[in-house]
């Protein structure tokens, strides 16, 4: 009897060691990844709902157990916008032996190429600045960049505007994520994009626009293209409806039709700009939740589960954070899949043949993602939505913007 | 000539705001002789008070504007209380660090709220349809701003030469320890001198608001914008607030609507401003209405 006793006790024993046992195949790996953005400080409207939109797709995945048993920890920090701030993260990532890196900012980006190529840092940032990926082997845009944005923007007005050479105004923001647009739109004109650039015009935290409008009126400006943030943009829509300069629907003659690229746009700025938001053409290559379908149901669903408001549920930076992390997920994924080990030269190397068959296509975009060598702009499509009766809707189908191929 | 017009009214209107946000500043300056660099932060609670009062509490636009006024003149007073009034007497450059931390410490409180990083507007209460006279536009909403302005400014104007409070903090601003020989209490001229800085900061604050939007980060930053008026119009001076408010809106203007997209000119508006501002340091330093002190040693 006490030998039955013991016995017993001694496989409890051993299976509570093997249990306990580090790197015990039942545990799972944990892959370490990493967020650094502005929760705070400026630009946060957009990278709160942002790191809201990373923080529940990989809570998700470790949820419902998308990689298995495997997990990913995301390590999310507020560098309130300042780049000595999103330094110093990186440099504590590394020491907490992340895999794969999410940036944000166009500034933090371009400061810290050098630092992301030096460690072979496969990483992924919010802003879509062509810059950031020249000369750069590991920065990998997540969509189109600001300036395939601004031209694709200008080939709608070309192929729909009626009657002689649209003449078009820019009002961008003054840095380079604004300046960088201008001059490939410049280079676009160039190679044959039929659209005078009438003037350029850097944005100050300008209360009244009115001389600025009557300028762009008095040269004839139909079109202005911004490439900034909401809230200058929804001061200048203000400012035209207020004089009342806004057109009614697309190329309405006598009128001006305002268009803008990814963060101009989604529902901050109807927040901001109220009716005089009606009629601006937006461009991403993001779904959004006013247009039903497979994407925004996801979208909306994720943000339900993990107990999100409406507003962060509806964001496209809600959409936007989820795709990074759904990319993020999905090299992971793949590279499992190989039987290879998950570290950041195996991810990188995943992410380089993320094309042709191996397109990966996430729900929250409106096309699939692509990388390659050559290829670091992820999504290429584009869709223009416009907003009708205070909501944005898709305005024709997607597309990929021409000229932006041709003066790669 | 109607664009030239265009451009004066344009410019009375933007420098209007600039003056009534400058008048936060002033105030505290002239009877304290502290920077208050938190002004900014000031400015968007204002406008936050009223936009919740209005759209959480559901009461009519024009009366949660002057509850916000009120609200804003008892939170300033509080912060006056709790972080400065133990400061009379340091050197100005520890108080003016400590406005540094308040402004840190109202920026963390407001982004543990929504509003930190959300953007939102005040629900439409004026005719959306601008006044338009001879082809000149001006929308209700800077109409309302420019005629508060003028307002506060006049009441301002009276409070601060007939009234006992607002000869008592002229007082106490050209020589404190007169002041107090007569009997004044300077720390209770002190903490009115914020207070009303607060009631003037959610005025600007909700006339911004109307004009912009809510946006934190555009809200706050005003409160540096509008550090080259203060400058300009002389530190300590009401009148020069208004004035340098108005000729500094007026620059910007006319900046935008003769220079810019001329000649391959951007951005004059933005810097037109501070490069008047220095010439006119160059040859009154103390500003067009600042008081000129003189000190013999």
């Amino acid at each position: 009897m006490k030998t039955k006793k013991i016995s017993i006790w001694m496989i409890v024993a051993a299976v509570a060691l093997m249990l306990a046992a580090p790197g015990s195949s039942t545990a799972g790996e944990v892959y370490k990844t990493a967020l650094s953005l502005a929760i705070t400080g400026p630009t946060s409207d957009a990278g709160n709902p942002y790191s809201k939109g990373a923080e529940d797709y990989f809570r998700y995945v470790n949820d419902m157990k998308l990689l298995g048993d495997d997990t990913i920890e995301c390590t999310i920090r507020d560098d309130k916008y300042e780049t000595a701030i999103t330094k110093r993260n990186f440099e504590e990532f590394l020491d907490m032996g992340i895999v794969f890196y999410l940036n944000y900012s166009t500034g933090s980006t371009l400061a810290l190429k050098r630092d992301f190529d030096e460690v072979k840092m496969p990483t992924l940032p919010a802003s879509f600045h062509a810059g950031n990926i020249e000369g750069s082997d590991y920065i990998f845009l997540p969509i189109a960049s600001y300036s395939a944005q601004n031209i694709g923007l200008a080939e709608y007005v070309v192929d729909h505007h009626e009657g002689g050479t649209p003449k078009v105004a820019m009002y961008v923001h003054p840095s380079a994520f604004g300046r960088e647009p201008v001059k490939d739109i410049e280079k676009a004109i160039e190679a044959g994009l039929d659209i005078e650039l009438v003037e350029t015009v850097e944005h100050g935290q300008d209360l009244d626009v009115t001389a600025m409008i009557q300028r762009w009126r008095s040269k004839g400006v139909a079109y202005v293209i911004s490439q900034t943030v909401q809230s200058p943009v929804a001061t200048m829509l203000k400012g035209a409806k207020n004089m009342d300069l806004v057109a009614k629907h697309f190329g309405e003659k006598g009128k001006m039709t305002f268009l803008g690229a990814h963060y101009t746009g989604g529902n901050d700025l109807i927040a901001l700009a109220g009716d005089a938001a009606e009629n601006f053409f937006w461009t991403t290559s993001y779904i959004v939740t006013s247009e039903p379908g497979a994407g925004a149901e996801a979208q909306l669903a994720l943000a339900q589960r993990y107990g999100r408001d409406e507003k962060t549920a509806n964001s496209h930076n809600y959409a936007n954070g989820i795709m990074v992390a759904q990319v993020t997920t999905e090299v992971i994924r793949r590279a499992k899949a190989k039987g290879k080990p998950v570290n950041k030269e195996n991810l990188y190397q995943e992410l380089l043949e993320m094309n042709g068959m191996n397109a990966f296509y996430p729900v929250t975009t409106v096309g699939p993602v692509t990388y390659s060598k050559d290829d670091h702009q992820g999504v290429d499509t584009l869709q223009l939505y416009v907003v009708d009766d205070g909501e944005f809707r898709a305005e024709g189908k997607p597309f990929i913007s021409e000229y932006a191929e041709k003066i790669k | 000539m109607t664009y030239f017009f265009q451009l004066v009214v344009s410019g009375i209107v933007v420098g209007s705001i600039y003056a009534l946000a400058a008048i936060g500043f002033v105030l505290i300056y002239k009877s304290s002789r502290v920077l208050n660099l938190a002004h900014g932060q000031l400015i968007a609670a204002g406008a936050y008070i009223t936009y919740t009062l209005t759209v959480y509490c559901h009461i009519p636009i024009y009366v949660s504007f002057v509850l916000s006024m009120i609200l804003t003149f008892f939170l300033a007073m509080s912060v006056e209380r709790i972080f400065l009034r133990r400061l009379i007497g340091e050197p100005i450059i520890s108080v003016i660090m400590v406005t540094i931390g308040l402004m840190s410490i109202i920026d963390g409180v407001i982004y543990l709220t929504p509003f930190g990083s959300e953007n939102l507007s005040f629900p439409s209460f004026m005719p959306s349809q601008p006044v338009v006279f001879q082809g000149i536009y001006i929308s209700y909403t800077q109409l309302a701003g420019v005629l508060i302005t003028f307002l506060l400014i006049g009441v301002f104007s009276w409070f601060f030469r007939k009234s006992t409070v607002g000869i008592s903090m002229r007082a106490v601003s050209d020589d404190q320890m007169a002041s107090m020989s007569i009997g004044i209490s300077v720390p209770r001229v002190f903490g009115l001198a914020w207070a009303t800085a607060g009631l003037t900061a959610a005025a600007a604050g909700g006339i911004l608001g109307n004009i912009v939007g809510l946006n934190f980060d555009t809200l706050h930053a005003f409160g540096i914008i509008v550090f080259p008026v203060v400058i300009l119009g002389g530190l300590d001076s009401l009148p020069g607030a208004v004035v340098a408010g108005i000729i500094m809106g007026l620059i910007q203007q006319f900046a935008s609507g003769y220079l810019d997209g001329n000649w391959g000119l951007s951005g004059t508006a933005s810097l037109l401003p501070y490069i008047v501002l220095l010439v006119i340091l160059l040859f009154k330093p103390h500003g067009l209405f600042g008081t000129h002190e003189i000190e013999r040693v």
